[in-house]
């Protein structure tokens, strides 16, 4: 097996009396792409939040690339070789795309230089958008300015937070066939409610309920899962 | 190579930005030198000066980090002070000028702290206590500051042989200031550093998550625009000659962020024209006392209303006007 690169062990974490996450334990290997599902409140985003730095948990230990990186703030799991996107589209709106990917290459430790950020921007199909400004794009185009602000750091892992919310369906297809590529990339972690996405990219999936791991495993596995499909999947669409 | 591709574009900047800055080079020196023989207009030329070191200083936090420090006048103050009580004790001001700046500094470092925490109209609510708190410092320490009295007669600094140095000369030393502080400014926005405090400006959790060490960069910002704050205030004292715990209450903070917002905070040369309009126009009302207030307090409102990107943006504005269609549809298939 590969090496493993992220390493999750009895995370919790408590918001006043209610238990967000109980004990998850994870792991993700490199190149391995991860998929992660469960119905909303789940604890899906707060995991991510705890994992980047952005909460800090209650116990359990968490490890990335061999060090722990428990109790550090989000910039310097960032230039550990972390990123992640959000939920909700997340661009410097009053900026042009070429300020977004000068801000996001400035502190990155490994970015690339002009010819790889061009190459892809090209890849990503934005780059005859760089002197626009990001917050008139459309949402499509934003997640695209959004990857390429995280790809030029050349990070590890990504942890992509519902990258297809609110796409249309041909555009779920385009994010679709990026993030496909994408995985030659970089290790991707990826949050969705679309099944298309989980089905058509992740190697494993993890199946999170009230805070709970569910169950671990090949998507095939886990979308058959009976368990999976009584407690989560029978109440959505796939 | 992203150094050299980015130094290409600095330079292209530099010379974007060399006419207007060689311009304001030239009547920051001309204008205090041919209205010498009027004291009067020469004087509020220099205030307008001062004013534009201050306002620089109050763009990079308000307008490039989006801090709104009503503390600022406080921040001058404190150095002001400090300059005044050193020159009294013997030093030479070429001297107390750098420590009360640097006083000024580390005061405003330590006071921008809450910044850390709190963001927008908290930030300012929490600042205008300390402005409040720095100003009764100014009034209970009498033994430094002689209290609501203020200090008067402060003189003018020492000339090289021996006297001080004459009011028009002391002019183009403040000249001097706003030129520097204005190219001060440039610089920073053309730096790392001022893509840092934007950043941190249009949306500190993202640039923390892009690995920008925010607390970091706040603090720098309020090392430096404290600095600026230091420097316009130890210059006030002797200019003026009298300063007292009014000449740097919150009163003051407002007016140099008013002169910020309405000449286009964010924008360099927006609240050099906000300096430029409103401080000889407080000179014009100096008469109508009681109405004075009144009228920077509508100005103030006015300026939040109508233009909240203040004049500079004004301008630029209607090149924009047809994005937000675009921005609105792609919101709400966001929302959906």
């Amino acid at each position: 097996m590969t090496n493993v690169l992220l390493e999750a062990r009895g995370v919790s974490k408590r918001f006043g009396g209610v238990v967000a996450l109980k004990g998850i334990d994870l792991v993700q290997h490199q190149g391995e792409t991860l998929g992660m599902i469960g119905p909303n409140g789940s604890g899906k985003t707060t995991f991510v939040n705890l994992i980047s730095g952005h909460l800090k948990g209650n116990s359990g230990s968490i490890r990335f690339d061999g060090r722990s990186i428990e109790g550090r703030n989000p910039y310097q799991i960032a230039q550990a070789g972390l990123t992640r996107t959000y939920q909700a589209v997340r661009v410097f709106g009053e900026l042009t795309v070429r300020e977004n990917v000068g801000t996001a290459l400035v502190d990155a430790p490994s970015a690339l230089g002009q010819d790889g950020v061009r190459e892809l921007a090209d890849w990503l199909r934005i780059g005859h958008r760089f002197d626009a400004r990001a917050g008139g794009l459309t949402l499509l185009e934003q997640r695209q300015v959004e990857l390429l602000m995280r790809l030029v750091q050349r990070p590890k892992l990504i942890m992509l937070d519902e990258p297809v919310g609110g796409l249309s369906s041909v555009e779920v297809r385009v994010m679709i066939a990026i993030l496909a590529e994408l995985k030659s990339r970089c290790t991707i972690f990826v949050i969705e409610h679309t099944m298309k996405v989980i089905r058509e990219l992740a190697d494993k999936v993890v199946v999170l309920l009230a805070g709970e791991k569910l169950a671990e495993g090949p998507p095939a596995d886990i979308l058959a899962d009976q368990r999976v499909i009584d407690r989560y999947l029978g109440n959505i669409d796939a | 190579m992203t150094d050299s591709s980015s130094t290409t574009s600095l330079s292209s900047d530099w010379k974007k930005i060399a006419g207007p800055l060689g311009a304001f080079t030239i009547l920051a020196f001309a204008i205090p030198a041919l209205l010498s023989g009027n004291r009067y207009l020469a004087f509020v030329a220099g205030i307008t000066l001062i004013h534009i070191v201050w306002t620089s200083g109050m763009n990079l936090l308000y307008g490039y980090t989006g801090l709104m420090p009503l503390m600022f006048a406080g921040i001058a103050g404190i150095s002001a002070y400090f300059a005044v009580d050193l020159t009294a004790s013997g030093w030479s001001f070429w001297v107390a000028l750098p420590v009360g700046a640097l006083a000024a500094s580390i005061a405003g470092t330590i006071l921008g702290l809450p910044s850390l925490r709190l963001k927008g109209f908290y930030f300012t609510l929490c600042s205008l206590v300390i402005q409040t708190v720095i100003t009764l410092g100014f009034v209970y320490f009498a033994n430094l500051t002689n209290g609501d009295t203020g200090i008067s007669q402060i003189p003018l600094p020492a000339a090289p042989g021996s006297g001080t140095i004459s009011a028009p000369a002391f002019d183009l030393i403040l000249a001097a200031a706003a030129v520097i502080g204005v190219v001060v400014l440039i610089a920073i926005t053309r730096s790392a550093l001022g893509k840092r405090l934007i950043a941190i400006r249009e949306d500190d959790e993202l640039a923390e998550m892009l690995g920008i060490n925010v607390t970091r960069y706040k603090m720098t910002a309020f090392f430096i625009g404290s600095l600026f704050a230091g420097v316009g205030g130890a210059l006030y004292a002797p200019y003026i000659g009298f300063i007292s715990p009014r000449s740097f209450d919150v009163l003051i903070s407002m007016n140099i962020w008013l002169m910020v917002a309405f000449g286009g905070r964010g924008t360099i040369w927006g609240p050099v024209a906000g300096a430029v309009i409103l401080v000889p126009l407080s000179f014009l009302l100096q008469e109508y006392y009681t109405v004075k207030d009144v009228i920077y307090g509508l100005l103030i409102i006015a300026v939040i209303v109508l233009m909240p990107g203040g004049i500079a943006s004004g301008l630029k504005r209607t090149t924009r006007a047809t994005e937000p269609v675009a921005a609105g549809a792609a919101e709400q298939r966001g929302a959906k």
